[in-house]
C-alpha cells in the first residue's frame, strides 16, 4: 500500500482505483490511437517520398536519361565532389545562409507590431501577405527592374544623396547574390509573419499581463517573455526559411539571373535543376539532389541542437 | 507622502510619456506604411504593364487593353483556372486530413519510437523536389497516373504533408496535456478527443496550412508540367509558362495572366484570414 | 464524423473528376479513312515559328480530311526534360519539335530514324546541308531524325540611316573597321552596338553564342570546329583568347552599352534607331523590317582580323517523330508535307526562310543573308552551340557574357570551358561526332 495519495496520482495523470491494469489499458489505447492517427502521414511519406529518394540514391550512381541507365558506382560521388564548380556553388549556399537571420528577424518584429495592434494592423496584415500570392516570375521581373542600372534602387539612392553608391547589382557575381538574398527576404516576409502571428495566438495572455504588472516595458516583454515562448515557432520558421532558401528559390533565380553572372547565383538547387532539366542528365541531377538533401538534414539537425540547448526543453 | 503630490507628479510625467508614445506610434505607423508600399509594388507593376501592348511596354508609356484580349485568345484561361482549382482543393483537403491526425499523434500521443518517426517525417521536408521528381514520375507512370488529376494530386500531397504535419504538431504541442487527459477520462477516447477537442482548437494552424499550401501548389510549375502534359488538364501556372517561350515573350500578356493567376490565392487568403482572426481572438484552451 | 464524410465525399468526387480528366486514348492508327488526331508538341511560344506550324497544320488538314492536327504549345523551359519524361511514360506526342545538331543526337533514343520511312525524293528537296546536321555522325546518308522547318542565320543587323548620318560609308568586314565604325557612330550620338536580354528567355543574360560563333569563324576554318568538340583544339588556345580579348574591348572602348548584362530593352533601342548595330538572328528579321522598313539591313559580324568569310547558316530546329507515336502513318505524311513547295510558301509567309531547295524568301533582309552564301560565296558554318557539347554550351552561357562586361577575364572563362570539357566522359568528346 503506497503512501501516494489519490490526488497526487490523479495530478500525475494516473488513474486511481484499479491501479496498474487501468493505467496500462489507457496507455495501450493511447499507443494504438497514436499509431492509427499517424499512419496515413507515414504511408504517404514513405510511399511517395521515401521510395523515390531511395531510387534517387540508386540512380545517382548511374548515367540515366530516363530510358536507359549505365552503372557508374560510388565513384560518381568522388567525381562530383572534385569538381571545383561544385564547391563554388556550395559557397553560394553558405553565403545565402547569412540572410536567414534577417528573413526571420524582420517578420518577427513585424508580427509583434501587428500583434500589439498598431494602428491599422488588420489592413497591414493583409497587405504584407499579398506578395506571397504573386508568382516568382513576376517577383523576379520586378526585382530585375528594381536593381537595374536605371532602376528604382539607383533612383532612390541618388534621391537621398547617396548617388555614389549606385550599382548595377545583377552584373557582378557577389552583388547579384546579395540582390537575390534581398529579394528572398522580401518574399519570405508574408509567410513568416503569418507563422509568427499563429504562434503568438498560442501565447497565454495572462503571462504577458503578469509581466506588464511586474513593470516590464514593451521591449522587455518581447525579449524576455514572448520570444522564449515562441521558441517552437522560431524553430519552425528557421527550418522553413532554410528549406525555402535551399530548395524553393529555383524559379526566382531562373528569372532574375539564370544562375549568373558566371556562377554567382547558382545555388545547389539550381545546379540540380540544370543537370537534370537543362542537360537531361537525370543521374547527375539525382546525385547533386542527394547531396542537397543531406546538407539540409545536417543544417536541420544543427539548428535543432542549437535552439534546444538554449532552453533545455525541446522535441 | 500624500496622494496629491504623487498624483500631480505622475500627471506631469504621464503627459511626457504619452507624447513620446504618440511620436513612436506615429513613426511606427509611417514605417508600416512604407513597408506596405514595398509589398504592394508588384501588383502595381502587374496591373500597370498588363494594360499595355508590346510597344507601350518598351516605351513604358501609354495603356491599352489589347494584351488582356490576347491572353484569353491564346490560352484556355478558364479551363486552366478550373484545373488549378480542382487540384488545389483536393490536395489541400487530403493534406489536412493526413497532417492534423498525424500532428496530433506526434504531439500528444507519444508511443515508443514516435519521436524517430516524427523526425523522419520532418526530414522528408528536406527532400528537394528536383531530386525525386523523375523517379516519382517513373513510378506513377508505371501506375498509369500521368495526365490524370490523381497523379498530380498525389505528388502535391506527398510534398505538402511533412510541412503541414510539422506545423500542426508544433501547434498541438501548445495544447495542455491536462485538457486532453480530462477529455479522455470523460469517455471520449483519444480519437474522439482529437475530433471534438483538438481539431476545433487548431483553426489558426489549419488556416495557415491551407493558405500556404494553396499558394505553393497553385504556383508550382515542375509537377504540373510533367504530370499534366495536355492542355485540357494543364494548370494556369504551366499555361502561363507556355507564353514565355523562346525568344519573344509578350510581357504585357504575361503580366495580365499573372494577375489573373494571383487573384485566387488572394481570395483564399482573405477568406481564411477570418478564421485566423477567430482563432487568434478566441485564444487557447480557455 | 461529419467532417470525415465531407472529406470522403470530396475524395470520391476527385476520383470521378480524375476519370473524366484523364486523357482520351488515341483513335485507331493506320486506317486512312477513320478519323485520326495527330498530336504535335512545340516550344515555339508565340513566335513566327508557331504561326508557321499552325498554318502548316491547317493546310495539312485540308489535304487529309480525316486528320485533325492538335498543335500543343509546351513551355520552352524544361521542354527537353518534358520530352524525355514523356518518352518514359509514352504519353508524348506523335511529332515533336527537336533542335538539330548535338541536340538530336542526345535525344535520338526516342526519335525515329527517317531513312526509308520518308521517300528519298522528298529529302532531295531539302537543302542537303540542313539534313546533314540531323543525322548520325552528321552524315546525311545515315538517315536524318529531324525534318527541318526553316533556315536560320546568326547575323548582324544595322541601321542604314544611322550609318549614313555618322559617315560610315562601308559595312565593316574586320575588327579594325568595326572599331572605326563604332568611333564614328559614337561621335554622331548613336549607340554603336547594343547588347541586352531583350528577346531572350526571361531573366537570361544575352546569349553569347551568336558572338562566339563568329569569333570562332574568325579564328578557325570550318574543319577545325570538330577539334573544338574533341578537345584537340583546346578552348584555352591563344587564338581564342585573343579573339575574346578583342571582343571585350568592344565594351571597354564604349562601342556597346555599359549594362550589357542587365539591359532589358536592347531590341527597343535598335527598333527606334538609337542603336546602330545588333547581333541577333532571323527570328527577329520580321520585327526589324516592320519597325524600320528599308532602313535595316544585314551584315556579317566582322569578328576577325582578316575580312570575315563565313556566315552561320543553319537549320536550328524541325519536327521529328517519336518512337512511340500512336499514328505513325499520318505523322510520316505530315513530315513529307513539310518538304513540299506549298509548305515552303506557308513557312515563307510567316517571315521565315524555308529550308527547301530552290525556294526564296520574300523578306528582303532575309534575302540579303541568302545572298551572302549564294552570291558572296561565304562559307556556311553551323551554329556553334549546336555542335559543341551541351555542358560546354551551358558553362559558356554563364561565363562568356561576363567577359564582354569585363568582370571575368577571357583566360579564366576559357579555362572554365576547358575544364567542363575535360570532365565529360570520353564517349562525349570523341574524335568524331557521335
Amino acid at each position: 500500500m503506497s503512501t501516494v495519495t489519490a490526488e497526487s496520482q490523479a495530478a500525475a495523470g494516473h488513474l486511481p482505483g484499479r491501479g496498474r491494469t487501468a493505467r496500462s489499458r489507457l496507455a495501450r489505447r493511447r499507443r494504438r490511437a497514436g499509431i492509427l492517427l499517424s499512419l496515413p502521414a507515414v504511408v504517404v511519406v514513405v510511399a511517395l517520398l521515401g521510395i523515390p529518394i531511395g531510387q534517387a540514391v540508386y540512380y545517382s550512381m548511374t548515367t540515366w536519361n530516363g530510358l536507359t541507365s549505365t552503372w557508374i558506382g560510388p565513384s560518381a560521388y568522388s567525381t562530383a565532389l572534385s569538381d571545383p564548380t561544385f564547391w563554388r556553388v556550395l559557397e553560394n549556399n553558405a553565403l545565402l545562409l547569412l540572410s536567414i537571420p534577417f528573413a526571420i528577424g524582420i517578420p518577427l518584429g513585424i508580427a509583434w507590431l501587428l500583434h500589439e495592434h498598431v494602428r491599422g494592423w488588420r489592413f497591414f496584415r493583409s497587405v504584407y501577405f499579398l506578395p506571397t500570392a504573386v508568382s516568382w516570375v513576376v517577383i523576379g521581373m520586378v526585382a530585375v527592374q528594381f536593381f537595374a542600372l536605371q532602376g528604382l534602387l539607383n533612383k532612390m539612392l541618388s534621391a537621398v544623396g547617396l548617388g555614389s553608391f549606385q550599382t548595377n547589382a545583377l552584373a557582378g557575381q557577389r552583388s547579384a547574390l546579395v540582390a537575390l538574398a534581398i529579394t528572398f527576404i522580401w518574399s519570405m516576409l508574408g509567410t513568416n509573419v503569418i507563422i509568427f502571428l499563429t504562434g503568438m495566438a498560442t501565447l497565454d495572455p495572462t503571462l504577458i499581463e503578469a509581466a506588464r504588472v511586474d513593470g516590464l516595458n514593451r521591449r522587455q516583454i518581447f525579449w524576455r517573455v514572448t520570444l522564449p515562448l515562441l521558441r517552437r515557432f522560431v524553430q519552425f520558421s528557421f527550418v522553413i526559411t532554410v528549406i525555402s532558401a535551399f530548395s524553393a528559390l529555383f524559379s526566382l533565380i531562373f528569372v532574375m539571373t539564370n544562375g549568373g553572372p558566371g556562377f554567382g547565383t547558382t545555388t545547389l538547387e539550381f545546379f540540380v535543376y540544370q543537370a537534370a532539366f537543362a542537360l537531361g542528365e537525370f543521374g547527375t541531377g539525382a546525385l547533386y539532389g542527394i547531396i542537397l538533401f543531406v546538407i539540409m538534414i545536417v543544417v536541420g539537425l544543427v539548428q535543432l541542437r542549437l535552439i534546444r540547448s538554449a532552453e533545455g526543453e525541446g522535441w | 507622502m500624500t496622494a496629491a503630490p504623487i498624483a500631480a507628479a505622475r500627471g506631469g510625467r504621464l503627459a511626457g510619456v504619452t507624447a513620446r508614445r504618440r511620436l513612436r506610434n506615429g513613426t511606427l505607423f509611417a514605417v508600416m506604411c512604407v513597408i506596405a508600399v514595398v509589398m504592394l509594388y508588384p501588383f502595381f507593376y502587374m496591373l500597370d504593364n498588363g494594360f499595355r501592348n508590346q510597344a507601350q511596354f518598351a516605351q513604358q508609356r501609354g495603356h491599352s487593353a489589347v494584351s488582356w484580349r490576347q491572353l484569353f485568345t491564346e490560352l484556355p484561361v478558364w479551363r486552366e483556372l478550373l484545373n488549378s482549382t480542382i487540384i488545389c482543393t483536393v490536395s489541400i483537403l487530403l493534406i489536412l486530413a493526413v497532417a492534423t491526425t498525424a500532428g496530433f499523434a506526434f504531439a500528444k500521443l507519444r508511443y515508443r519510437g514516435s519521436g524517430v518517426v516524427f523526425l523522419a517525417v520532418v526530414a522528408a521536408l528536406m527532400v528537394p523536389l528536383q531530386s525525386i521528381i523523375i523517379p516519382e514520375y517513373v513510378n506513377l507512370g508505371k501506375l498509369g497516373l500521368i495526365n490524370t488529376y490523381l497523379g498530380a494530386i498525389l505528388v502535391y500531397v506527398a510534398l505538402g504533408t511533412p510541412f503541414a504535419t510539422f506545423l500542426m504538431a508544433t501547434y498541438y504541442r501548445g495544447i495542455s496535456d491536462d485538457l486532453i487527459e480530462a477529455a479522455v477520462m470523460d469517455g471520449l477516447g483519444y480519437e474522439g478527443t482529437f475530433l471534438r477537442i483538438a481539431l476545433p482548437l487548431s483553426w489558426p494552424a489549419i488556416a495557415t496550412v491551407t493558405v500556404l499550401q494553396f499558394i505553393q501548389i497553385w504556383d508550382d510549375l515542375l509537377v504540373g508540367l510533367l504530370f499534366l502534359q495536355n492542355p485540357q488538364q494543364r494548370t494556369i501556372t504551366v499555361g502561363l509558362a507556355a507564353l514565355s517561350a523562346g525568344r519573344t515573350t509578350s510581357i504585357p500578356v504575361l503580366m495580365a495572366g499573372s494577375f489573373v493567376s494571383a487573384l485566387p490565392a488572394i481570395v483564399v487568403y482573405l477568406i481564411f484570414q477570418r478564421y485566423l482572426i477567430r482563432g487568434l481572438t478566441l485564444g487557447m484552451g480557455k | 464524423m461529419r467532417r470525415w464524410t465531407l472529406v470522403a465525399g470530396v475524395a470520391v468526387t476527385a476520383m470521378i473528376a480524375t476519370a473524366c480528366g484523364s486523357s482520351g486514348g488515341g483513335g485507331g492508327s493506320g486506317s486512312t479513312s477513320a478519323p485520326v488526331t495527330l498530336t504535335i508538341w512545340h516550344n515555339y511560344g508565340t513566335e513566327q515559328n508557331a504561326t508557321a506550324l499552325q498554318n502548316l497544320a491547317k493546310a495539312f488538314e485540308k489535304i487529309h480530311k480525316n486528320v485533325t492536327v492538335n498543335v500543343v504549345s509546351q513551355p520552352a523551359t524544361n521542354y527537353f526534360a518534358l520530352l524525355q519524361a514523356a518518352a518514359v511514360s509514352k504519353t508524348g506526342p506523335d511529332l515533336a519539335v527537336m533542335w538539330t545538331g548535338l541536340f538530336t543526337i542526345q535525344y535520338k533514343d526516342f526519335l525515329v530514324n527517317l531513312k526509308g520511312k520518308v521517300p528519298a525524293a522528298d529529302f532531295a528537296r531539302i537543302d542537303p546541308s540542313a539534313l546533314k546536321w540531323t543525322s548520325d555522325r552528321f552524315n546525311a546518308t545515315n538517315g536524318p531524325y529531324v525534318v527541318p522547318l526553316e533556315n536560320q542565320f546568326y547575323i548582324g543587323f544595322y541601321n542604314k540611316a544611322d550609318f549614313a548620318k555618322a559617315g560610315v560609308t562601308s559595312v565593316p568586314t574586320d575588327w579594325s573597321q568595326l572599331f572605326a565604325a563604332c568611333a564614328k557612330l559614337k561621335a554622331a550620338g548613336y549607340l554603336p552596338l547594343t547588347y541586352g536580354n531583350g528577346g531572350q528567355p526571361l531573366g537570361a543574360e544575352f546569349y553569347p553564342w551568336y558572338d562566339m560563333s563568329y569569333m570562332m569563324i574568325g579564328a578557325h576554318p570550318l574543319s577545325s570546329w570538330l577539334q573544338l568538340y574533341s578537345g584537340q583544339l583546346p578552348w584555352t588556345s591563344p587564338v581564342n583568347a585573343a579573339q575574346l580579348n578583342t571582343w571585350s574591348k568592344l565594351h571597354s572602348s564604349g562601342c556597346t552599352n555599359s549594362d550589357v548584362l542587365t539591359k532589358t530593352n536592347n531590341l527597343g533601342d535598335f527598333e527606334t534607331g538609337k542603336a546602330a548595330m545588333m547581333v541577333d538572328g532571323t527570328w527577329d528579321t520580321a520585327k526589324f523590317t516592320g519597325a524600320l522598313g528599308s532602313k535595316v539591313a544585314a551584315f556579317v559580324p566582322p569578328f576577325s582580323n582578316t575580312p570575315i568569310n563565313g556566315v552561320v547558316d543553319f537549320s536550328g530546329d524541325g519536327l521529328s517523330m517519336t518512337t512511340y507515336a500512336a499514328h505513325p502513318t499520318q505523322a510520316l505524311q505530315f513530315l513529307e508535307f513539310m518538304t513540299t513547295p506549298q509548305a515552303a510558301g506557308i513557312i515563307n509567309a510567316a517571315g521565315l526562310i524555308p529550308a527547301i531547295k530552290g525556294t526564296s524568301t520574300s523578306n528582303p533582309v532575309n534575302q540579303e543573308m541568302l545572298n551572302f552564301v549564294s552570291q558572296d560565296h561565304m562559307t556556311v558554318y553551323p551554329m556553334l552551340d549546336n555542335v559543341v557539347q551541351p555542358n560546354v554550351v551551358n558553362t559558356g552561357s554563364k561565363v562568356l557574357p561576363s567577359v564582354l562586361n569585363g568582370s571575368i577575364s577571357p583566360s579564366s572563362a576559357l579555362s572554365s570551358l576547358q575544364s567542363t570539357l575535360g570532365q565529360l566522359p570520353s564517349n562525349q568528346r570523341g574524335n568524331s561526332y557521335p
